[in-house]
């Protein structure tokens, strides 16, 4: 009974975790990550500059990952490791993608028990798509 | 007028790979080929715009040049799995003996994606008057994630216009990266050709 209750207060308060799909690929998000699906990624000098991109910013938690970054190639995505406070603004993912000279098409955060999704609009500004509550997995459609 | 365009062409534009790379970052470049010698360094001001510093020894004539150099990205198309770039190259500066004025000015386009490359570059050196053309076939048998070593095999076509004649080179490329440095080796019994690069 006891280790039950533990395993539930595990669940509720310590641990969200969701799928996203990029490229027909499923990838595990969990909570203060993001991942962001980038357009012209196809050699590893790009997954350097986006790695050294990001080692300047003060929201990536260098705990997780290679230095809080990891690089898919094949499916075109970078899996970021954030800090739990650093409630991230997604502009200033999107300007280190661009900065290392690449474009984003798709970028997840999930923070807060909250997965947004967002996507470049007509005029390529970035904006909130979808929301999910990992809490109680309700989905919403924002645009 | 059109000195004017060109000048400012030259203030803005070198050769090779990716010419400009991400802001901030540094490349180290060395390279020999049948005509030069040549050993760059650089920064990325912005995403589309390397200025840096060149030593280019003409094996032919053995005159040495410093220049700057200024690589600036026209437009870059980026696409899911691929990637396409149009750059403006160029390089000012003097021969190291006599001090005589000498600069490049070259244009480059290329297209890859993870198996498949596709590159063009015309340039031109005033010391010689000469006009370059550089077109690059490549193809990399297997794929890889960026922690593991890429290969490339490279066909390198060469035609070189000067003192209104042309001469025509075929050389052989095998390239070779991993993380950020990228080595080329090439070949065709005659000639060779090496280049060595680096980011950080």
């Amino acid at each position: 009974m006891k280790k039950y209750l533990l395993f539930l207060l595990f669940i509720s308060f310590g641990f969200s975790q969701s799928k996203v799909t990029i490229q027909d690929k499923e990838v595990n998000i969990s909570e203060n990550e993001a991942i962001v699906e980038v357009l012209g990624m196809v050699c590893s000098m790009c997954a350097f500059g986006i790695g050294e991109g990001f080692s300047k910013t003060d929201f990536i938690d260098k705990t997780k990952f290679k230095d809080g970054v990891s690089v898919d190639i094949d499916a075109q995505y970078v899996q970021l490791g954030l800090l739990e406070s650093s409630n991230v603004n997604p502009e200033k993912i999107v300007q280190v993608i661009e900065d290392a000279g690449y474009d984003v098409n798709s970028l997840f955060i999930l923070q807060n028990n909250k997965l947004i999704k967002f996507s470049a609009d007509k005029l390529g500004i970035l904006q909130p798509m979808a929301y999910k509550d990992t809490s109680n997995d309700n989905h919403f459609q924002m645009n | 007028m059109l000195r004017i365009f060109l000048a400012l062409i030259i203030f803005f534009s070198s050769i090779s790979a990716h010419p400009v790379i991400f802001k901030n970052g540094k490349v180290f470049w060395i390279t020999q080929n049948p005509n030069f010698n040549d050993i760059r360094f650089g920064i990325s001001k912005t995403s589309d715009w390397l200025i840096g510093g060149r030593i280019l020894e003409d094996r032919k004539s053995n005159e040495t040049f410093a220049l700057i150099n200024n690589n600036f990205l026209a437009k870059r198309w980026n696409k899911s799995n691929s990637q396409a770039n149009l750059y403006l190259l160029s390089s000012v500066g003097l021969n190291t003996d006599n001090s005589k004025g000498m600069s490049t000015l070259g244009i480059h386009a290329d297209w890859e994606n993870r198996q498949f490359m596709v590159m063009e570059m015309v340039e031109y050196f005033s010391h010689s008057s000469a006009l370059v053309s550089n077109t690059r076939f490549a193809y990399s048998p297997y794929k890889v994630d960026y922690s593991r070593m890429s290969t490339w095999l490279i066909a390198q076509y060469r035609i070189e216009y000067k003192d209104e004649e042309y001469s025509y080179m075929f050389i052989p490329v095998v390239r070779f990266f991993k993380g950020n440095y990228l080595f080329e080796l090439g070949s065709n019994g005659d000639d060779t050709f090496a280049s060595f690069m680096t980011h950080f």
